[in-house]
């Protein structure tokens, strides 16, 4: 028999709880008093417990806001342990185009993959592409998809060989833990396009998987594209399961599922904008911020917000550089093969100033600071999804080549988006180069939990005073970004001028004066 | 003036577009150069060909099937200049009709070539040469097509001529040669025979109206034949000559002989052209390809971001059906609405008698993509109804996909097919399989059972009266 579990009663003026998440899902098996899922109230998170053992069936998803009194879910208290595995499997069967793939080498099992773990910071990821389409057959391990993290792009690779079969589609955001896949695990080799033939042969025309099932008819499919739902979204009605006009005018945009009930306001925003009547100038395009623009606003503001930034200016005489490159460029390069630039030049100035003015390359954690003995140095790169910080590491010990490949190796991964959360992660001082893009003067904000960066700009030639005669430069502003909550005023300004002091004479890099 | 939406160019795409525009609320203008609105199909294309091709049908039966029916007649004889004034009729009422739809939808008319300024404003300059200025938010380019010619042919409008000229002969011509198998000179062709002119069509390709299933092509020669036309296919004309009374046009063969046909008219009937002549659509940057098409991307707009394009001036199939669902798309997505057109489901149709009807793939093209498929043939030789209006030439054949039995392509060949295609557009587009059409009701006796027919034959080849 069913046991109904309702929200129960949890305080007096509590007339409404939201479902935080559930620990059990539909078709687990469980026992009394275990704790099935989280509720919210405004006031409190409390747990459920199964009132019974039994089989379990929700009847509300996560998200899902019920009143007191409401079913929340089912126990099926006649089933036993052994019941609860063949109730899912079951489950999937029910769908009929499930049932005619299955081939020869079907296991009946079937893997669930859900997004992996893939960085300590990293809480969802958006479903970039799916490389393998719905109902291919896939290797183990082959990859079947791309993952957008806020930092960098994963590939997904099968867990099983098999039939995948898509749960979430391109463009959603999911949870670290949350469902993407499920692959109907095959045995031996993939299965031969003959033997498929077959099977679709077999299949009576009648059970609702004819080719034409879910084709939108014409006034359907322009009601759905402006609706902005995909066909595959809609249960046709019609004939062979076509989708009808009727069918497209009462279909919704698959609600999104994040497991906070604020998350979900954001999407229904985003449904709201409705085309003008006359387009013109004034249209506007809505899209979703990615997850990595998502986190860069985040980061950004948190560092204005949490930290007692302010910046300090001081101008480099760039001629002494320009020179030594001029110089030396051609012989660097056949010796090293990689170009002489100006970031090995900076990156070594920032080292010996780093090691000089320790503060500058610390941070801090809670109530204690944190020295470090080594420059991680992070380059701030523009990729095509957004800004990325790739780290050199030990940049005091490398040479000016070893910087110089560094910069091209992780520029180059960034732009391709190839940079893992490795390469990303850590960094004790950030160097960014506005003047690529033609910046004069520019205020870098701190890229957290570091607390200083340094800000290069363009190289313009300027009127200088030199020993009493005007002299045209190639003049370079620099600006250094600082928490003041670590670093002192004569710090981060003696920093900057000793900066400045090693790139105007690069001998006293060698020298270490 | 300063408009939402500037259509330039009447026809079909145009007037459909404007009229579209007005319904969702936009403040629209038509420039047309000419001095009556409806472009090319209605002034000199389908409607004026249609009208000819119906009297001279009327005409064709009077003289030779009217006996069989039971219908004497003494003294039938063609009056052209009748024949001539009341296709004229037909194409006022309609012209006039469509001035009537500017009205109605407030759609502001200005005669004259319209020409860019820049991408917002249209220079409208009238025949007396005074002109004005209007602007416009958006912009449709409907300036439609002109017929095009051979480099070596000289069009002189009296004896060689285009299809305009052939809709106001002075006379039926003894020896018609066409140039060119396509649509316009089998249907111009089929007027002049009809009334007793024999016809002659020198065609580089190996059939008629090459672009659509080879099967129609075949059929159709077959029936114009009987019509007393002559076919010269695989034949390169190279030159043709204008010598007074009489005209001589040289091609050779495929084996590289030099063949001459003289006849005392030449209709050249190679294709139509995009026509841009006058638009200065460089002023507005509006890219125009070397095939003298105005450049667009998926959604009609060309390079220039409020200028779209649409018809016979851009890629495909130069129709006045798929201008007018061209024109629709565009405004529908200038107002926030997101259309979509199935190309390969836009129908083609072809007036000759039989006529010809086509809509999805041909089987030439279903080789070509490697798609396995099935295929059911009727021929209306079978079909009651047909036999009861002596129409009995031609079949309408089905390929349907050999394993999902969907219907990939319809090709129709025989007596008002160009109605009967609708329904097998319909099926596509709701992706019916050719049982499914086989299990509909189809009434008795009709034409339309021939397709049905033909779907019984395409799903298990059991068509049941044959």
């Amino acid at each position: 028999m069913s046991l109904e579990i309702k929200v129960p009663a949890v305080g007096e003026s509590i007339t409404e709880v939201t479902i935080g998440q559930w620990f059990k899902n539909s078709g687990d098996y469980v026992e009394m008093d275990e704790v099935i899922c989280e509720l919210e109230s405004d006031k409190a998170t409390f747990e459920l417990t199964a009132e019974a053992a039994g089989v379990l069936t929700t009847k509300a998803e996560a998200g899902d806001t019920l009143e007191i009194g409401a079913v929340i879910c089912e126990i099926d208290t006649n089933a036993s342990e052994g019941d609860a595995a063949p109730a899912e499997e079951k489950k999937e069967e029910s769908k009929p185009a499930e049932k005619t793939s299955n081939g020869g080498g079907k296991t009946g099992e079937v893997k669930d993959m859900v997004v992996p773990t893939v960085g300590e910071s990293i809480t969802e990821v958006t479903l970039a592409t799916w490389l393998k389409e719905d109902g291919d057959f896939v290797e183990l391990d082959e990859i079947i998809a791309e993952v957008d993290s806020d930092k960098a792009t994963f590939e997904l690779p099968a867990e099983a060989q098999g039939i995948l079969r898509h749960v979430a589609a391109e463009g959603d955001t999911l949870e670290i833990g949350g469902m993407i896949c499920k692959i109907e695990v095959v045995e031996g080799d993939a299965p031969s396009e003959s033997a498929g033939e077959s099977t679709a042969e077999t299949t009576p025309s009648s059970n609702g998987d004819s080719y034409a099932a879910g084709h939108a008819s014409p006034a359907a499919a322009k009601i759905l594209a402006e609706k902005g739902i995909d066909a595959k979204s809609v249960k046709g009605t019609g004939k062979d399961g076509r989708i009808t006009k009727e069918d497209a005018e009462k279909a919704q945009k698959p609600a999104p599922k994040p497991a906070a009930p604020q998350a979900s306001k954001a999407p229904a925003k985003e449904a709201a904008p409705e085309a003008p009547k006359v387009a013109g100038e004034r249209n506007t395009k809505r899209e979703k911020m990615t997850s990595l623009r998502k986190t860069i606003s985040k980061r950004l503001v948190a560092a204005k917000n949490e930290t007692a930034m302010l910046t300090t200016f001081n101008e480099v005489n760039m001629k002494p550089i320009m020179d030594l490159r001029k110089q030396y460029k051609e012989m660097f390069k056949e010796k090293h093969n990689v170009n002489l630039g100006f970031m090995s030049f900076f990156t070594k100035a920032v080292c010996v100033a780093l090691q000089e003015w320790p503060a500058v390359n610390a941070q801090i954690d809670g109530n204690e600071l944190v020295y470090h003995d080594f420059c991680d140095v992070s380059i701030a790169v523009s990729a095509p999804k957004g800004l990325v910080v790739p780290v050199i590491r030990n940049a005091e010990a490398l040479s000016f080549d070893q910087i110089e490949k560094e910069v091209v190796r992780l520029a180059t991964k960034a732009r391709d988006g190839k940079l893992t959360i490795e390469e990303m992660t850590g960094g004790t001082f950030t160097i960014t180069n506005g003047g690529i893009f033609g910046s004069m003067m520019s205020t870098p904000i701190i890229n957290q939990p570091q607390s200083a960066i340094l800000g290069m700009h363009n190289i313009v030639e300027r009127p200088m005073a030199v020993n009493g005669e005007v002299k045209i430069l190639p003049m370079m502003y620099v600006a250094l970004s600082y928490d003041h909550r670590i670093i002192d005023g004569r710090e981060s300004v003696s920093f900057l001028v000793r900066v400045k002091q090693l790139l105007e004479d690069p001998a006293r890099l060698l020298l270490g004066v | 003036m300063k408009y939402d939406l500037i259509v330039i160019g009447s026809g079909p795409g145009g007037y459909v577009a404007a009229i579209r525009g007005a319904q969702l609320g936009m403040k629209t203008a038509i420039v047309e150069k000419y001095p009556t609105l409806g472009g090319t199909c209605l002034n000199v294309g389908c409607i004026p060909s249609k009208a000819l091709l119906d009297s001279t049908e009327h005409y064709h039966n009077a003289a030779h099937t009217f006996k069989t029916h039971g219908i004497d007649l003494k003294d039938l004889k063609v009056n052209l200049k009748q024949m001539i004034a009341r296709k004229d009729d037909v194409v006022k009422q309609n012209v006039d009709g469509i001035q009537y739809l500017m009205k109605k939808n407030k759609i502001d008319v200005h005669q004259g070539l319209g020409s860019f300024v820049d991408k917002n404003t249209i220079k409208v300059t009238k025949d007396d040469g005074k002109s004005e200025e209007i602007t416009g938010k958006n912009i449709i380019i409907a300036t439609g097509s002109k017929p095009s010619s051979l480099p070596f042919i000289e069009i002189d409008k009296k004896r060689i001529i285009t299809s305009t000229e052939a809709l106001k002969m002075n006379e039926v011509p003894k020896h018609m040669i066409v140039i060119g198998g396509g649509v316009i000179g089998m249907e111009l062709g089929s007027v002049y025979a009809r009334m007793g002119a024999k016809v002659s069509v020198v065609e580089f390709m190996d059939s008629l109206i090459p672009s659509m299933d080879k099967t129609m092509g075949k059929e159709l020669q077959k029936s114009l034949k009987k019509l007393g036309f002559e076919f010269y296919l695989k034949h390169k004309v190279t030159a043709v000559k204008n010598r007074g009374k009489e005209v001589t046009v040289t091609a050779e063969n495929s084996k590289g002989e030099a063949v001459e046909v003289k006849g005392d008219y030449v209709l050249v009937s190679i294709g139509r052209r995009p026509y841009t002549e006058g638009l200065n659509a460089e002023a507005a940057g509006v890219k125009i390809n070397d095939r003298g098409q105005v450049e667009v991307d998926e959604h009609l707009k060309t390079s220039v971001d409020n200028i779209y394009a649409i018809g016979d001036v851009v890629k495909g199939a130069m129709l006045a059906h798929k201008a007018e669902e061209e024109g629709v798309l565009v405004v529908e997505q200038l107002a926030g609405q997101k259309p979509h057109i199935n190309y390969n489901l836009i129908p083609g149709v072809v007036y000759t008698w039989p006529e010809v009807a086509a809509v999805g793939l041909t089987e030439e093209q279903l080789k070509e993509k490697g798609i396995k498929y099935k295929t059911g043939k009727f021929p209306f030789m079978a079909s009651g109804r047909a036999r009861a209006s002596m129409d009995t030439d031609g079949l309408v054949k089905v390929l349907a996909d050999a394993s999902t039995d969907e219907i990939l392509g319809v090709h129709m060949i025989g007596p008002r097919t160009a109605d009967m295609i609708a329904e097998a557009v319909v099926a596509m587009e709701y992706r019916a399989s050719a049982e499914d059409i086989a299990r509909m009701s189809h009434a008795h006796p009709t034409y339309t059972e021939a397709f049905k027919e033909a779907c019984l034959a395409a799903t298990e080849n059991r068509a049941l009266h044959i």
